[in-house]
């Protein structure tokens, strides 16, 4: 065996590692009772609840801010973010929530919002909050 | 409708070039298309009419493209919101430098750039290029013409083809009412949207620039390996291409640190790489043609590696346009915040990159038989040998990269619903730092070998000096920058110290005369520092604003959460690690709030301050971008640096309620001069009346009655010693007082009376009730060791020059030897 096979071989296991890698650290967008389920971080895409009250106390403590949010199923859930609550939260029309199920509350490590333009009819603009540590 | 007050003979000029200028992009095209079958032609009888043609095309092409760009900046420059463009990307209040970061904050004004850039190149190309002219000149005409075509903004087959930079407010939003008015730039367009305020930085100006730059430099060796493949000049194309391919890693690479370094000053996320797809788009590219650059060097050395070579070159050109796709189609919609909206023109940039791909796929095929192979295996000893390998590593790394930031594109192929890892930076870090690790080692024994051969007794010797050593100073360095907490970091931070330390030896020898090694060396170093100050500063970095006021805050509430955000109130010190922090004032300044922050670092020992000083964050609130939008403030040191950014501010409401005298006590007294009265902890010293005070902007008459006089007040409490000045002003036989406000002390005074009965003034004291304080919430953190990144990033440049100068030379050299020789066989195909 020649040695420029043995370095396709490395390579070729490598490149296969890498592709399942990307395959297996790679999440789906999914809901409410799988968090539940599966309790690991997970990507949620959900709506505001605007009928449910907001809490957000910057002079109780500036790094807490909960709300209520429904996912694709309908299904609610009290979320929890652990940092400053982030600007025009109320107008969103849809949230991607990364974050993790724990006792009932879910808690969010990264807020995606999507909220109307206001310039252009139909177009989106999208902003990200972070949690101040991750989960 | 006839519409008043709009300058349409400025986007008709606009459009006309638009159009001319792509025509002109195909006649280059085609004319140094047919130019180089005129050269290779062997029965051509000598005059070069294609060549002549294909330069005046190019002249012509090139000034249209420069009327655009004219023509876009007097409709920016000269508000014209009747245009499209000027509405979204710019206002009236901008500053003018600013006006150039609007220029490029569009689509549209991007892809401009990109083609301003290879013009440039191009006429740098006619001019030193000799006999590659045609054939390289063809490959960028051609490129050339895909960037225009994205300027077009025609429908052609009912196939909307580009998107024009000089499209009309009106014709984008047909539906809106106010075009039913025909003054509707006097009366509701008045002011454009504005530029995004985070692009309102000064590494706006030059970041985007630098980065189009260097995407547009990697044609250029793309261009050189097609024309040697089409001319069959398959072994020479690497000389001439390999200063270019240099320049483009070189730029490229300034333009992503710039884009981190503007990440790092102006996005409040705390931190220069965030693994975000725009950031990793730009970085696949330079990846491949950096491993590209090490297998041309070990040809042109050792005869090796041709193939490998000749394919990364050809992909790294590939890769920009796949990158452009990924951050231009619209396609990381949900991925990224970062990335551009659809302009509806992901269909053209999928056809750029299939035709090049055609090309380049059509080329190695029907060459192949002619491509040199390596004459024998490598040996282990051997530079070439572990170059390879390098090249290899750095290739493995970009397709991890592209594996995982292609996602979003593998959901539209297959229509999946994949989101990518939930632990983004820890996916991306955990093959990252393996293959850096493994590049650096590379990049450091490797100097200890030779071309061909190296005597392994020399060999094993040197590489165990430099290693003893490297390990003696990694231990100071993990001890001294606290990184031993993670065994990986700790290999790394020897990786780095090894690099250093092995290219500093070769270095040497470059000082004692081998000078053409130089650039390598510095190169490596730059590249050693810089990962090492990413590294120490990303793994390092401090949090210093935790709250330690240790209130419990519900049920929700769990030990965890650290808190990171701290609310200061406006005057009040707060004790923040060694630091304690004061916000003393706010100043307006255009749309952004100023807030100064004041830090003193008090010696525990006598109570002395030993450092103090203001930094100055701020933030805007933004209706139009989406709420608040804030800019850290960083103090700078040699060995880390103190970063502080506002999270939270009152709303204008409470702003505003808070200015209002219902917040205030206003105490009244009657003083004389020299007395001394206490409120609130301040003792207020009148000091001396001030006969003529002047006030600003407001002239006094004294034949009309007019008076202003102003009561000196010497102002002492623990935050400090203060004075001020408020008056007592009779403008056209009206009382005016103008009040004074000591921010520090949340106090304002007003001078309302001359009581002479008594010779004694009346002054009121207002003092802001406490609750209704201003406040802020902030976030501070410790950036140790970063300037290293900045520091190594310089160092790679300038070891880039050494290089692109040393391969210039050897190229010119040979030229103007082979010219002599072949002298009476000037056609070298």
């Amino acid at each position: 065996m020649k040695r420029v096979h043995i370095i396709l071989l490395v390579v070729l296991a490598l490149a296969i590692g890498v592709l399942v890698s990307t395959y297996s650290d790679s999440s789906t967008y999914s809901n409410f009772a799988k968090a539940k389920s599966e309790g690991e971080l997970i990507h949620v895409i959900g709506k505001l609840d605007k009928e449910k009250q907001m809490e957000y106390n910057p002079f109780k403590d500036a790094n807490h801010f909960s709300f209520y949010a429904k996912d694709k199923d309908g299904q609610e859930c009290k979320v929890v973010f652990d940092g400053t609550k982030p600007q025009d939260f109320e107008r969103s029309e849809q949230l991607v929530l990364t974050g993790k199920m724990e006792s009932n509350v879910f808690h969010a490590e990264k807020i995606l919002m999507k909220c109307p333009s206001k310039y252009t009819n139909d177009h989106l603009e999208i902003t990200e909050a972070r949690a101040i540590k991750p989960i | 409708m006839q519409f008043t007050g709009e300058h349409l003979w400025l986007g008709k000029l606009g459009q006309f070039f638009v159009v001319f200028s792509f025509g002109m992009a195909i006649l280059t095209t085609l004319s140094y298309y047919f130019s180089v079958r005129e050269e290779l032609d062997p029965n051509r009888k000598g005059n070069f009419s294609w060549k002549l043609l294909a330069r005046s095309a190019f002249l012509l092409h090139a000034i249209s493209l420069v009327g655009i760009i004219a023509c876009m900046f007097t409709l920016i420059y000269n508000h014209y919101f009747e245009y499209h463009y000027a509405w979204e990307h710019s206002s009236r209040a901008l500053p003018t430098h600013f006006i150039i970061s609007c220029f490029w904050e569009g689509q549209e004004g991007s892809f401009l750039l990109w083609g301003f850039w290879q013009i440039v190149l191009g006429s740098i190309l006619i001019w030193k290029a000799k006999d590659w002219e045609s054939g390289v000149m063809t490959v960028i005409g051609l490129s050339q013409v895909f960037v225009c075509s994205i300027l077009l903004g025609v429908s052609i087959f009912g196939f909307q083809v580009g998107s024009s930079p000089f499209i009309l407010t009106r014709m984008v939003m047909t539906e809106a009412p106010i075009f039913k008015d025909p003054n509707y730039l006097s009366n509701f367009l008045t002011d454009g949207r504005g530029l995004n305020p985070l692009l309102q930085n000064y590494w706006m100006v030059i970041h985007p620039p630098t980065l189009f730059l260097g995407f547009a430099s990697m044609i250029v060796p793309f261009a050189y390996a097609i024309t040697g493949l089409w001319t069959s000049r398959v072994k020479e194309w690497i000389s001439p291409a390999l200063p270019w391919a240099l320049f483009a890693v070189m730029v490229l690479g300034t333009g992503i640190v710039m884009g981190s370094a503007w990440a790092y000053e102006a996005l409040n996320f705390g931190g220069f790489w965030q693994w975000d797809p725009v950031e990793n788009a730009s970085i696949l590219p330079w990846l491949i043609l950096v491993a590209a650059v090490h297998v041309m060097i070990s040809y042109k050395s050792s005869g090796q590696s041709y193939i490998t070579a000749t394919i990364l070159v050809l992909s790294s050109f590939i890769l920009v346009e796949y990158a452009s796709y990924l951050t231009r189609s619209g396609v990381l919609q949900n991925a990224s915040v970062h990335a551009f909206t659809d302009l509806g023109m992901k269909y053209q940039l999928i056809f750029f990159i299939l035709v090049f791909l055609g090309i380049s796929l059509y080329f190695m095929v029907s060459r192949w038989k002619s491509l040199p192979s390596s004459p024998k295996e490598e040996s282990l000893y051997s530079r070439e040998f572990w170059m390879f390998i390098g090249s290899i590593v750095l290739t493995l790394s970009c397709l991890q990269i592209m594996a995982t930031t292609s996602i979003p594109v593998f959901n539209e192929i297959f229509h999946t619903q994949k989101a990518p890892p939930v632990d983004l930076v820890g996916h991306y870090n955990k093959w990252q730092i393996l293959f850096v690790f493994t590049i650096i080692i590379l990049s450091a024994f490797s100097q200890f070998l030779k071309y061909q051969k190296t005597n392994t007794r020399v060999f094993f010797l040197q590489l165990g000096i430099y290693l003893v050593v490297s390990i003696l100073i990694t231990v100071g360095l993990v001890y001294l920058t606290h990184t031993g907490f993670n065994t990986m970091f700790v290999l790394l931070d020897f990786a780095c110290t090894f690099s250093i330390v092995s290219n500093a030896r070769i270095l040497a020898d470059a000082f004692n005369g081998k000078m053409k090694l130089a650039g390598s060396a510095i190169a490596h170093i730059g590249f050693a520092l810089l990962i090492l100050g990413a590294l120490v500063a990303a793994s390092t970095r401090k949090v210093i604003s935790v709250n330690t006021t240790g209130l419990s805050y519900g049920p929700s509430w769990t030990t965890k959460n650290a808190q990171e955000n701290i609310l200061i109130y406006k005057g009040e010190p707060y004790q923040m690690s060694n630091y304690k922090v004061t916000y003393l004032s706010d100043s307006v300044s255009g749309p952004d709030t100023y807030y100064k922050i004041n830090y003193q670092k008090i010696d525990p020992t006598n109570g002395r301050s030993i450092e103090n000083f203001d930094l100055y964050p701020n933030a805007q609130i933004n209706e139009k971008m989406g709420g608040l939008i804030a800019s850290p403030s960083t103090r700078h040191y040699w060995f880390q640096d103190i970063y502080t950014h506002i999270s939270e501010v009152p709303g204008a409401k409470e702003r505003e309620a808070s200015q209002e005298d219902s917040t205030y006590t206003i105490n009244s007294y009657q003083v004389k001069p020299g007395q001394k009265i206490e409120v609130n902890k301040t003792e207020i010293t009148v000091s001396e009346l001030v006969r003529n005070a002047q006030v600003k902007d407001i002239a006094i008459n004294p034949e009309k009655n007019d008076l202003a006089v102003g009561l000196k007040l010497n102002l002492e409490s623990e935050k400090g010693k203060f004075t001020t000045e408020p008056i007592f002003l009779i403008k056209n036989l009206n009382i005016l007082p103008i009040e004074t406000k000591v921010d520090e002390l949340g106090m304002k005074f007003r001078f309302t009376k001359i009581i002479p009965e008594t010779g004694s003034f009346e002054l009121q004291v207002l003092s802001k009730k406490p609750g209704k304080r201003d406040w802020v919430i902030m976030k501070a953190m410790i950036f140790p060791y970063i300037n290293f990144l900045w520091i190594g990033t310089l160092i790679m440049v300038i070891g880039f020059l050494f290089s692109i100068f040393r391969r210039n030379n050897e190229w010119v050299h040979s030229q103007s030897k082979g010219s002599k020789k072949k002298n009476k066989t000037p056609i070298p195909a």
